[in-house]
């Protein structure tokens, strides 16, 4: 039996049929842990991004978990909420992940959105580049709602009139995503809508 | 064989093992030293195929072996199959290609001038096991020191450890938990003034690079290698120095490799008792420094308490308790096993006083609280078991609720019961464990403190 991801306590589970048969995936979680993630499901809509559905809010638990994976490299943790984002999609949706500059990602040394979506089972498509080394979470909100052509098309890629579904990790002033949007969306995408682990509400 | 070295650079990596890419020092005064062979690189985690084709791991910072505690992955960085240890992931991540560096030219030469500045004097039981400790450091041997809760263990430490750092040599104290080595830190300061000193935990950056008396959680040693003359684990059964495989390899690993390893601590486990008796030395202290008894605990039954206080309504007899000592003026300090049942009780006792307290182990005001009991600002605390050890407070009374529960285990009860009369003025007080039915663990608490003040004779 695995321990807890987050607080390395072994985890109790209860036997069952679904387990025996390995229907049931294994908990990554103890209780403890999981019940402090709290499932807000909030979800928008607008222009250029047809419709956002963020799965949690950016609370406390939340900001441990993203520090833990993104800037301790804790790339296991991509496994935490594998359930919960496989659920957030159809088997025929066309995902389109959020890239990393390849540069950063090497130092990262794992391109966090496609882990979290490897996690989850779901198959997708690298269609963006990104074109710079500029990080969002270091710039103020004015400078992030200000910044211009984030992302282009992958050399080759065919955009089709579909719906696209764009993963991101954390969802704050829309800036990113809606970048990527407008450049599926001038090639030929008829519908254009995000799906994030977290909404990030600005006081 | 005189090649120039920064002794800055020396002073820090001398008995380290660090990141290479996390040093207080540039990239180039790093890279120059390795050039100049004065630097060593490793590998962070080597990965090794076994017989079947299993793979297994072995982080060199932390020496975890377990494969639960590796995750191995596609890495961008060496664009392979990498995988990182997970036990000491909080002091930055170590992978295969991430590469450690140790320190291999000339060693630190530290001062031999040391004062002494405590002018207290030692009964003569903890001189006694003063003389024996310092003999066993020089013999090399490792030693147990044994003694009752208020006993006055820190103080015996004092004179092995000036004599040691006369001779210019490099030592730590070792604890499992950060309150222990904060409670510590100032007392000695103020015993060796003159000597660099640090205290190292969670948090706490490296700022004495070239610190000869070095305090530190056990965590903190996975990032030493062969650096101390003398290591002394204060607390040695506290969780989780017993209960983690890798903290006791990670102490060994600090220490030089004839180094002793001593440990102080009032409740030994039996394992320890024995493993110490086959190749060391042991001391008994059995009376407090002012020389009265260890308060004995009272038993009091509290039937149904969880369900009670899950209902928000505090047992009659835990209420009377708590009264008595607000009308009393006496502080209190009472522990419970889980963190959910304190907090419901929190609220019901607050109807009482306001200005009770719970603390436990993930709370941000915990040091905060401590104090203000401690400054007579509040009247009681309510607190799991991390308040068990290392505090002490004026005429302290003290209930356990649960006390059946199997957290309190013999050593935890005679630990929370060490904390009542420690003090000249107030060398007793009461001592009462509120239960739903006696336990082994309570009845050997007590026989155990009974014996402790019986002499150590079997009762």
């Amino acid at each position: 039996m695995n321990p807890c991801l987050l607080c390395m306590k072994p985890i109790s589970e209860v036997a069952s049929w679904q387990s025996f048969f390995a229907l049931e995936k294994k908990k990554t979680l103890c209780d403890d842990c999981s019940k402090r993630f709290v499932r807000a499901d909030i979800k928008e809509e607008g222009d250029v991004l047809d419709a956002v559905h963020s799965l949690y809010e950016y609370d406390e638990a939340m900001r441990d978990w993203l520090h833990q994976y993104k800037f301790m490299q804790d790339v296991a943790l991509a496994q935490v909420f594998s359930n919960e984002l496989r659920r957030a999609f159809s088997s025929n949706d066309t995902i389109v992940p959020i890239p990393m500059h390849p540069e950063r990602a090497r130092i990262r040394t794992f391109a966090h959105v496609e882990k979290l979506l490897d996690g989850s089972k779901r198959p997708y498509v690298q269609l963006l580049t990104k074109t710079n080394t500029s990080v969002m979470g270091e710039k103020s909100r004015h400078e992030r709602l200000n910044v211009e052509h984030l992302f282009e098309l992958v050399p080759g890629a065919v955009v089709q009139p579909i719906t696209y579904r764009l993963v991101d990790d954390i969802y704050t002033t829309g800036t990113t995503l809606r970048q990527a949007a407008t450049v599926l969306k001038q090639a030929g995408a008829s519908r254009v809508e995000a799906v994030t682990l977290i909404r990030s509400i600005q006081k | 064989m005189n090649k120039p070295f920064d002794p800055a650079v020396r002073d820090f990596l001398d008995g380290r093992i660090w990141l290479r890419q996390h040093t207080p020092f540039s990239m180039e005064i790093i890279n120059e030293h390795i050039e100049s062979g004065m630097i060593e690189t490793t590998a962070g985690v080597t990965m090794k195929k076994g017989l079947f084709g299993q793979i297994s791991c072995k982080c060199a910072r932390c020496e975890n072996e377990d494969p639960q505690l590796f995750t191995s992955f596609n890495c961008l960085q060496c664009e392979g199959p990498c995988a990182y240890c997970r036990n000491c992931l909080q002091m930055g991540r170590v992978s295969v290609c991430t590469e450690l560096i140790v320190w291999k030219g000339p060693p630190t030469n530290y001062p031999t001038e040391h004062s002494l500045a405590w002018e207290g004097t030692l009964t003569k039981h903890q001189k006694r096991a003063s003389e024996e400790l310092y003999e066993s450091t020089v013999r090399a041997r490792p030693h147990l020191i044994h003694a009752v809760c208020g006993s006055g263990k820190t103080e015996i430490l004092f004179e092995p450890i000036h004599k040691l750092l006369v001779a210019g040599k490099r030592i730590c104290i070792a604890a499992p938990r950060v309150d222990v080595i904060l409670e510590l830190e100032p007392r000695l300061r103020a015993a060796f003034p003159s000597t660099k000193l640090e205290a190292l935990y969670g948090g706490a950056d490296v700022k004495a690079f070239d610190a000869q008396l070095i305090l530190a959680t056990t965590h903190q040693l996975y990032r030493f290698r062969h650096a101390f003359d003398a290591i002394f684990v204060d607390e040695a059964d506290a969780f989780p120095y017993t209960a983690e495989k890798t903290l006791q390899h990670a102490v060994r690993k600090a220490a030089k490799s004839a180094a002793p390893i001593h440990f102080v601590t009032a409740t030994p486990s039996d394992k320890l008792l024995t493993d110490i008796k086959k190749t060391g030395a042991v001391s008994t202290i059995y009376r407090r420094y002012h020389g009265h008894p260890l308060p004995g605990p009272r038993y009091e039954p509290l039937w149904n308490y969880s369900k009670q206080l899950s209902k928000g309504k505090i047992p009659k007899a835990l209420e009377n308790w708590i009264i008595q000592r607000l009308d009393l003026n006496e502080p209190f300090l009472v522990f419970f096993h889980e963190i959910e049942l304190m907090m419901k009780a929190e609220q019901a006792i607050r109807q009482l006083d306001d200005r009770v307290r719970a603390v436990h182990s993930a709370h941000p005001d915990r040091k905060q609280h401590v104090q203000d009991l401690r400054a007579g600002k509040i009247p009681g605390l309510l607190t799991t078991t991390i308040l068990e050890r290392g505090i002490t407070i004026n005429n302290i009374q003290v209930a356990v609720v649960g006390a059946e529960q199997s957290i309190f285990d013999a050593g935890a009860l005679v630990q929370i019961g060490g904390r009542v009369g420690r003090n000249v003025n107030h060398p007793s007080g009461d001592f009462v464990l509120f239960h739903n039915g006696i336990s082994y663990a309570m009845d050997h608490a007590r026989r155990e403190i009974k014996r402790l003040n019986a002499g150590g004779d079997q009762p």
